[in-house]
C-alpha cells in the first residue's frame, strides 16, 4: 500500500465543524480513484492531508494519522513529500512561476541541485509522458487551459513522485481541453503505474478508468467500486442515469459499453413525447454582423445573433472562440468595430450601467465582486442602482436568500456563495440574462438550482442566453444553440436538432436512443 | 535586456530618487525614466501595471501637494490664504490651513515627484522581469525574502486585472464609479489578492520550492547573535568614546557572525540551473556599472556628500544646477540604446482574456 488514513478528522483553524470526519482508509499502489462529492465536502481538505498541505499550510486541528510511503504527513515537511506526493490544483494559472514550459518543468529539479544532463532526462520524459515535447520553448502565457494545466503535471512529475494528486484539473477547461488532460492522466496511469487520486466533478471520462470511486459528503468518506458509486450518486455520468432509469445490469459508464452490452434494450426503450417547443414572444436583442478585436486579435468575426421572449439561447465553442466577447459586447464592456445591435427594436444605450438595466450579465467568477458584510447588504446595492428594482427583501425572497440575509457572504459555502452572486448581479431582474460559465467547477445542486431559475425566468417572457462549456445544462435548458469556433459563427439550430443523434452535437442520450436527449427523455 | 542589467537600472532609479532633493536632477530622472518606460518591452499586462502603478504615481504626487495645502505654516511667500483650524494644545496643538506658501508648494512637489519616479521604476522592472528571473538573483540567505517579492512581481498584474474586473462588475451593477465606491474596488481586488496570493504560495510549497537546507544550531547561533552584536557596537561607539575599542570589537564579531551565517547557508543550500541567461559584455558591463553607480550614491548620500540638494523653505532661490548631481539621474537613461536595438517580445498574450476598457 502507498498511503493510508487511519481514523483521521480533520478542522480548519475558523472551523465550525470537522472539515473530515474519522476517515480509515487504505490506498495500494497503482491504483486509479477518483473522488467525488459536493462542492466544499471536503474533497480539496482530503486531497491536501496526502502531501501535507492540511494541516501544514492550512493550521487547524488534525487527529489521527496519515502516512504516505511510510511517512507521517502531519510531521514531514510538506516540501519533503513533494518527491512522494505530487499535486496538481484547479488553476492552471496560480500554480507556475516560469515564464518558459522548460523552465517551469525544471524549477522543482534546479531547488534540488539536479545535474544539468540528469534534469534534462527528467525534463524529456516529463514532456514525453504528456505528449507535450512540441511545447518545450513555448511560453505558459501563449498556451490554452488545456496546454497548461498538462504543463502543471509535467512539472509535478518531473521530480518523480508515486502519487498523483489532481484537485479538479478540468474544471477550468472546455471540453476539449479536459478530454486532454483526461487522456494524459490515463495515459500516465497505464504506461508508469502512477497511484492517482482525482476529484473531479465532471466523471464522464473518468469513471471509467477508476478502480475505486471515494466519495466525500460533509466530511464523511466512503470508498466503492466504480459501478457500485455510479448506481448511487446523483452527479454520475449521463450514459450511467440513463442505465439506471432502463435498470440496465450491470452498469454500463460509456456509450460504447453501454452499445456493445446493451444494444437489445436500448433498442427497445420508449421516449416520452417532446413537449412543444415554448412559444415565443417579441424580439428582445437582434445583433449583426459583430466584429470585435483586441488590438490585432480578432474576437468576434461578423456574428449575427437574435433572442425573442421566452427563449433560452445556449453559445457553446472552445475556449478564446468568442463566447464571452459576445456577451460583453452585448452589454458594452467591449465595443464591437463594426456591425449593430438592437434592444427590443432601438438601439442600445451607450453606457454599461445602462445597458445593463435591459441585458444583466453574470461575468465568470461573479463572486469576486462581493465585498459588503451582509447578503442583504449586497443585493441592497444592486436594488439601489435600478429604479425600477424590487425591494431589497423581496429580492432576497425571490432568490431564497432570505434565510442568508445577515450571513457573511465569505463564510457562506460555495454554493451558496454563488447564489449570492449571480443574484447580485441579476437582483434587478432584468428581462434579457445573459451568463458567462456559470457551472464552471459547480456541483450536480447549484447546476440543478441554476437550470430551474433560468427555466423559469424564461417560462415568465424573459430571455436567456448562457455562453457554456456545459452541454448538458444546454441540452437541458436551451431552446436554441448557437456554436463559436474562432470567433464565427458555426451554426444556430433549435436545441433538439443540435442535441440529438443526427445533429453535430449528439448528447450520450442521443447517441443511444433515437428520440432521446436527456436521460429523462427515455422512460422507465 | 538581462535581468541583472534590468535589477541595476532599478536600483539606480531607486538610490538616485531616494537621495536627491534637487529638482533639476528629479526633473531629469523623471524624464529618463518615462522614456524607459515607453521603449521597455512589455505584454499587455504589464504595460497595464505600468499604466495603474503610473496613474497611482500622479495621484500620490498630487496628494503630497495637497498635505502641503493643508499642513501649511512656513515659507515667505504666501500664495493664498485658506482658513486656518487649531487644534487644542492638549491634543497636540496641530493647526491645518493658514497661509499657503509657494515653498510648501514646491517642497510636497518634490516629495510627489520621488515617490512617482520610485513607483514608475517598479512597475517598468516588474513589467520587464519575470518573477522566476528576479527569484534567481535572490542569494540563498535571503530566499525566503525574495520568495515574498516574487510572489509581489507574479501577483501585481493578476491583481491590477482583478481591479479591471472590478470596475466592469460594478458597471453591471449599476454603478457608475467613483471616489465614493472605491471602497467596491480596493475591498474585493485586496481579498482576490491575499486569496490568489496564498493558492501560489500553497502551490510552491506541493512542488517542494524552496526547499530550505537543515541549518546546524551553530550558523543559527550566529545568525541570532549578529543583530545585537552589532545594536551593542553602534551604542558603545557613540556613548562610550573611551571604550570604542569595545565597540569596534563587537562589531567586527558582528559582521563575522553574519558572513559566517551567510555563507554557510548559501554553502549548503545548492541549486543547479538548466539554463543560463544570455548577457552580452556591453550589457553585462552596463548593468554592473550601474549597480555600482547606485551604491555609490547611496554611500555618498550617508555620508553627506550630496551635491546641490534643494531646500525651498531656505528663501526659494532658483536649484543650482549641480553637473555631479545631475550625472547619476541623466546615467538612468542608459537601457535606451540597447532597448533601441534590441528584439522586443509580443506585446499580446494569447492568455490575456481580459481586454481594456474601451
Amino acid at each position: 500500500m502507498i498511503a493510508t488514513l487511519d481514523r483521521v478528522s480533520y478542522s480548519y483553524p475558523a472551523g465550525m465543524s470537522p472539515a473530515l470526519r474519522d476517515v480509515t482508509l487504505t490506498l495500494d499502489e497503482g491504483r486509479f480513484a477518483i473522488v467525488a462529492g459536493p462542492s466544499a465536502g471536503g474533497k480539496s481538505t482530503f486531497l491536501r492531508l496526502f502531501n501535507g498541505l492540511v494541516p501544514q499550510f492550512t493550521g487547524g486541528r488534525l487527529s489521527g494519522r496519515a502516512t504516505v510511503h511510510g511517512r507521517d504527513t502531519a510531521r514531514t515537511p510538506t516540501r519533503a513529500l513533494a518527491l512522494d506526493a505530487g499535486m496538481v490544483f484547479q488553476d492552471p494559472e496560480a500554480q507556475s512561476i516560469v515564464e518558459v514550459v522548460e523552465d517551469e518543468i525544471a524549477f522543482a529539479l534546479e531547488q534540488r541541485a539536479v545535474p544539468r544532463p540528469d534534469m534534462r532526462a527528467r525534463i524529456d520524459g516529463a514532456l514525453r509522458s504528456l505528449a507535450i515535447e512540441h511545447l518545450r520553448g513555448r511560453r505558459l502565457a501563449t498556451l490554452s487551459g488545456g496546454e497548461r494545466q498538462r504543463v502543471a503535471i509535467a512539472a509535478v512529475l518531473a521530480p518523480g513522485p508515486r502519487l498523483l494528486l489532481l484537485d479538479e484539473p478540468t474544471s477550468q477547461l472546455d471540453p476539449e481541453g479536459a478530454a486532454l488532460i483526461t487522456t494524459a492522466i490515463a495515459r500516465l496511469h497505464r504506461e508508469q503505474g502512477l497511484t492517482t487520486l482525482v476529484a473531479e466533478h465532471r466523471l464522464d471520462h473518468l469513471l471509467p478508468l477508476a478502480d475505486e470511486a471515494i466519495r466525500i459528503t460533509g466530511g464523511a468518506v466512503a470508498s466503492l467500486p466504480p459501478r457500485r458509486f455510479a448506481l448511487e450518486y446523483e452527479g454520475a455520468p449521463a450514459v450511467v442515469r440513463l442505465a439506471r432509469r432502463l435498470a440496465l445490469d450491470p452498469v454500463p459508464l460509456t456509450v460504447a459499453e453501454a452499445r456493445a452490452g446493451h444494444a437489445a434494450s436500448l433498442a427497445h426503450a420508449r421516449v416520452r413525447p417532446h413537449p412543444p417547443p415554448p412559444t415565443t414572444g417579441d424580439e428582445l436583442i437582434r445583433a449583426e454582423g459583430l466584429t470585435l478585436s483586441y488590438g490585432s486579435l480578432p474576437a468576434l468575426r461578423g456574428v449575427d445573433l437574435r433572442l425573442r421572449e421566452g427563449e433560452t439561447l445556449a453559445i457553446l465553442g472552445p475556449n478564446g472562440s468568442g463566447k464571452s466577447s459576445l456577451l460583453r459586447a452585448i452589454v458594452g464592456v467591449a465595443r464591437p468595430q463594426a456591425g449593430s445591435l438592437r434592444f427590443r427594436g432601438q438601439p442600445p444605450p451607450a453606457s454599461t450601467a445602462e445597458r445593463s438595466a435591459f441585458a444583466g450579465l453574470v461575468p465568470q467568477e461573479p463572486a469576486l465582486a462581493l465585498y459588503h458584510p451582509t447578503v442583504a447588504a449586497e443585493l441592497a446595492t444592486s436594488c439601489r442602482s435600478r429604479p425600477a428594482a424590487p425591494a431589497t427583501g423581496e429580492a432576497l425572497a425571490r432568490w431564497g436568500l432570505t434565510t442568508l440575509a445577515e450571513r457573511d457572504p465569505r463564510d457562506l459555502s460555495a454554493g451558496q456563495q454563488q447564489r449570492v452572486a449571480v443574484a447580485a448581479m441579476l437582483a434587478h431582474e432584468p428581462p434579457v440574462w445573459l451568463l458567462d460559465e456559470p457551472t464552471r467547477g459547480a456541483d450536480p445542486a447549484i447546476r440543478a438550482w441554476l437550470a430551474e431559475r433560468l427555466r423559469a425566468h424564461a417560462a415568465g417572457g424573459g430571455g436567456v442566453i448562457l455562453a457554456t462549456h456545459d452541454r448538458e445544462l444546454a441540452a437541458r435548458i436551451a431552446t436554441r444553440v448557437l456554436r463559436l469556433d474562432g470567433g464565427r459563427m458555426e451554426f444556430d439550430l433549435p436545441a433538439r436538432d443540435a442535441f440529438g443523434s443526427g445533429g453535430p452535437l449528439p448528447t450520450p442520450a442521443a447517441q443511444l436512443v433515437a428520440g432521446a436527449i436527456l436521460p429523462e427523455d427515455v422512460l422507465p | 535586456m538581462s535581468t541583472v542589467a534590468w535589477a541595476g537600472w532599478v536600483a539606480l532609479v531607486m538610490a538616485v530618487a531616494l537621495t536627491t532633493t534637487n529638482p533639476s536632477s528629479l526633473a531629469i530622472l523623471l524624464s529618463a525614466t518615462v522614456l524607459v518606460a515607453i521603449a521597455a518591452p512589455k505584454t499587455e499586462r504589464a504595460g497595464l501595471g505600468i499604466r495603474y502603478l503610473a496613474l497611482l504615481g500622479i495621484g500620490l504626487f498630487a496628494l503630497s501637494i495637497g498635505v502641503a495645502v493643508i499642513n501649511t505654516g512656513s515659507g515667505d511667500h504666501t500664495l493664498f490664504t485658506l482658513p486656518r483650524l487649531d487644534a487644542p494644545e492638549q491634543i497636540g496643538g496641530l493647526s491645518v490651513g493658514g497661509a499657503v506658501t509657494a515653498e510648501a508648494l514646491v517642497g510636497g512637489a518634490i516629495r510627489g515627484a520621488v515617490i512617482f519616479a520610485v513607483l514608475l521604476g517598479f512597475a517598468v522592472f516588474s513589467g520587464a522581469v519575470s518573477p522566476h528571473a528576479a527569484l534567481r538573483l535572490a542569494p540563498a540567505v535571503l530566499f525566503h525574502s525574495g520568495l515574498a517579492v516574487t510572489i509581489g512581481l507574479a501577483l501585481l498584474p493578476a491583481t491590477l486585472t482583478d481591479i479591471q474586473r472590478l470596475r466592469e462588475m460594478q458597471a453591471l451593477r449599476g454603478r457608475r464609479g467613483g471616489v465614493r465606491e472605491l471602497h467596491a474596488l480596493v475591498v474585493p481586488a485586496v481579498m482576490g489578492g491575499l486569496d490568489r496570493a496564498m493558492r501560489f504560495a500553497e502551490a510552491m510549497e506541493a512542488r517542494g520550492y524552496a526547499a530550505p537546507p537543515a541549518i546546524p544550531a551553530g550558523t543559527r547561533l550566529a545568525g541570532l547573535a549578529a543583530a545585537p552584536l552589532l545594536v551593542a557596537a553602534t551604542w558603545v561607539w557613540f556613548y562610550y568614546p573611551e571604550a570604542r575599542w569595545a565597540g569596534a570589537a563587537a562589531a567586527a564579531a558582528g559582521a563575522i557572525a553574519i558572513v559566517f551565517w551567510g555563507w554557510d547557508i548559501a554553502r549548503r543550500h545548492k541549486t543547479t540551473r538548466l539554463t543560463v541567461e544570455h548577457e552580452p559584455p556591453a550589457l553585462f558591463v552596463a548593468g554592473r556599472v550601474s549597480l555600482a553607480l547606485a551604491a555609490g550614491v547611496v554611500v555618498a548620500a550617508l555620508a553627506g556628500w550630496a551635491p546641490a540638494g534643494y531646500n525651498p523653505f531656505a528663501g526659494l532661490a532658483v536649484p543650482e544646477f549641480s553637473a555631479a548631481g545631475a550625472a547619476p539621474a541623466f546615467a538612468a537613461a542608459w537601457p535606451l540604446p540597447f532597448l533601441a536595438f534590441s528584439e522586443t517580445r509580443p506585446r499580446a498574450e494569447a492568455s490575456s482574456s481580459v481586454p481594456s476598457l474601451p
